[in-house]
């Protein structure tokens, strides 16, 4: 309940902001009667009615007699937040030195970061698997593929 | 007559040794990530887009197309093996599927359900062949003002079956139009909403927005479930991988009930193999002699759920090829990679491609006969995969979604964007925000956009143009059914059981 709350004030904000950047737009009329600012204004528009319909079904959930407790049913699953912070932290770190390593070493130290973290124990395959796969991926895309990657600082 | 010769002309396009080839090559990747948790057809699309732009545009949607079916095949592999689905439409089959794999018929599961979705798959893309010209003749008729309808009830439609709250389903909606309206307006010349961001000048790419929700959110739930420690245990593959006499006269009636109910659900759009999956098992248990079978292992209960969602796929191509509008987030990513390629789906595609179009639902046949040998005979080289411990897999992933984003433009923005639209691929899940309608109107919110201000010009202005026709009145009278709909139906539920209990 209180998440859809917290998503019924997102929308209004998120509304009042995109309502807020289309009247920024500089508007030339020139052959085209309603202009670059219409369409998003409808979809603004949009997002208010879509907020009602959020207070419609909030207000329906409250009125509603609370569902039978099901045993079976699955258990609510909060997201773990630091966990997520700490490999979207990794991640961005990844992508930071991304050029400037180049993609094989980057991506090496990457996927053994990640796998010596959540497969603790295995670290010779963790270590062969982080950069058999970036090296034989970077073989593949670049020489067989003709797909461009980072090179950083490796001469090839 | 015109029409078979260019039906047999498909076949000659679609036999060509290189297209062979590509249709095993995507029915083969279908396969592999139907298996793998952690990536979906939409993802797996969008990744390739990249790596095939120089490719014959033929090959390259042939493979796609192979890509999107295939998945359905192997998706019924983990629910049968581990009861987790590799894709959502084979939630169902893990239901009896497991539970057979349990009384040692795992071989059989896999059997019925390799043959079930052949069959089922054959009777999809025969039922495509037969409507899809008639459908697209009438589609001719259409002018901006009917298109615009069109994906809007095509929106309204997915927004408020998709997911579990309507209104939830209308955020994703209207954020995927958001989304698309970035960048440089076409009419005008005009920016839009790109921050002063010089890469946001040319839109929001699609593919980054599909890796993101899809692969990169699916990695951080995946590897949340292994630090929780909740993964069920895998059941070995045991028993013939044959039916019995006895349980092939139980899966024949399933199978053909299933082809027909999925290529009806795959058409209309929202709907999707999921529901379709759930219809057959309904349905199969309401007719069943022996209902109290199903959930303990009822062969019928794999039958007819795994031939709707593989006919599904079949009738979702009848919208996409037929009109240029998806009916879900995979047939979305379809979409955006016809675009990708230059080649806008819809019915003069027809007449202008017609090479194009027989040749890919032509070599939808052939891919199903490989995919009956890949998923039958085949299934334990691809049941090996699910030893690939999956704290290892997720992190390649992501790897892998990197290769498939760089490779578009070599942008770093865009690979900060797919670690965004992860988290919020992520976020939206836990707030059941669904992703496939912000997908679709992400694909469709430039046509729809261009189609609106097209109609508007054409009536000086004026609304009335899009109640003006009857095609268009239709279009909105569903529209508007679609979004009542699931507010209407619990209140019609609740007044039925009322008058039962007086």
């Amino acid at each position: 309940m209180l998440t859809d709350k917290i998503i019924f004030v997102a929308t209004l904000v998120l509304a009042a902001v995109y309502f807020y950047a289309t009247s920024q737009i500089p508007s030339l009329e020139i052959g085209d009667p309603l202009g670059p600012k219409a369409f998003p204004r409808l979809l603004g528009i949009g997002l208010l009615i879509t907020a009602g319909v959020l207070l419609f079904e909030i207000l329906r959930a409250r009125k509603a007699p609370p569902p039978p407790v099901d045993p079976a049913a699955e258990k609510e699953d909060p997201p773990h937040w630091p966990l997520l912070g700490s490999v979207v932290a990794w991640t961005a770190v990844y992508f930071a030195v991304f050029t400037t390593l180049g993609f094989i070493i980057s991506t090496s130290l990457y996927l053994l970061g990640m796998t010596m973290w959540f497969h603790r124990g295995h670290w010779k395959m963790n270590v062969l698997t982080s950069v058999l796969f970036s090296a034989g991926s970077y073989y593949m895309f670049t020489q067989l593929l003709g797909v461009t990657l980072a090179q950083g600082v490796l001469p090839f | 007559m015109e029409t078979l010769n260019h039906i047999l002309n498909g076949f000659s396009v679609c036999m060509q040794p290189i297209n062979l080839w590509y249709t095993f090559v995507g029915v083969f990747i279908g396969t592999i990530i139907g298996v793998l948790p952690g990536i979906g057809p939409s993802a797996g699309i969008a990744l390739l887009i990249p790596v095939t732009y120089g490719m014959n545009p033929t090959s390259a949607l042939i493979m796609m197309c192979g890509i999107y079916y295939g998945t359905k095949y192997g998706g019924s592999t983990t629910a049968i093996l581990i009861r987790t689905p590799g894709e959502a439409a084979s939630v169902m089959t893990s239901l009896d599927g497991y539970a057979m794999a349990q009384k040692g018929r795992a071989g059989a599961a896999l059997a019925v359900s390799a043959i079930g979705s052949f069959i089922a798959g054959t009777i999809g893309v025969v039922a495509l062949t037969l409507f899809a010209l008639p459908l697209a003749s009438m589609a001719l008729k259409f002018g901006p003002a009917e298109y615009f309808c069109l994906m809007l009830f095509a929106m309204t439609a997915v927004s408020s079956l998709t997911g579990k709250s309507p209104a939830k389903g209308m955020l994703a909606t209207i954020l995927g139009l958001m989304i698309a309206t970035i960048g440089i307006d076409l009419q005008s010349g005009q920016p839009r909403y790109t921050m002063g961001i010089a890469e946001f000048q040319d839109g929001v790419g699609f593919i980054v927005v599909v890796v993101g929700l899809f692969a990169v959110a699916e990695v951080l739930r995946g590897l949340e479930q292994v630090h929780k420690g909740t993964a069920p245990p895998m059941i070995k593959i045991s028993g013939s991988l044959w039916l019995t006499k006895e349980e092939w006269q139980r899966s024949i009636g399933p199978i053909w009930r299933g082809g027909i109910i999925g290529f009806v659900i795959g058409v209309l759009p929202g709907a999707g193999g999921t529901i379709a999956s759930i219809m057959s098992y309904t349905t199969e248990k309401r007719l069943s002699k022996h209902p109290e079978e199903f959930g303990k292992g009822a062969i019928e209960g794999v039958a007819g759920p795994e031939a709707a969602n593989n006919s599904d796929t079949a009738g979702a191509l009848v919208p996409l090829l037929t009109l240029g509008v998806p009916g879900g987030g995979a047939t979305a990513v379809l979409m955006g990679a016809f675009i990708m390629y230059g080649i806008q789906p819809g019915p003069l595609l027809f007449e202008k491609r017609p090479d194009l179009v027989w040749g890919l639902v032509d070599s939808m046949y052939i891919g199903n006969v490989m995919l009956l040998i890949l998923n039958l005979p085949l299934v334990g080289l691809f049941v090996r995969l699910l030893y690939i411990p999956v704290a290892i897999l997720y992190p390649l992933i992501v790897a892998i979604s990197v290769i498939g984003t760089y490779a578009i433009n070599g942008s770093m923005l865009d690979l900060y964007m797919i670690l965004f639209f992860g988290i919020v691929g992520y976020v939206f899940d836990k707030v059941d925000i669904p992703v496939a309608p912000l997908v679709l109107s992400l694909v469709l919110g430039g046509i729809m956009e261009q189609s609106f201000r097209q109609a508007m010009t054409i009536s000086g202005a004026d609304p009335s143009i899009f109640v003006k026709s009857g095609i268009s009145v239709t279009l909105i009278a569903l529209s508007l059914i679609s979004i009542a709909l699931p507010i209407i139906m619990p209140k019609l539920k609740a007044m039925k059981a009322a008058d039962d209990e007086d």
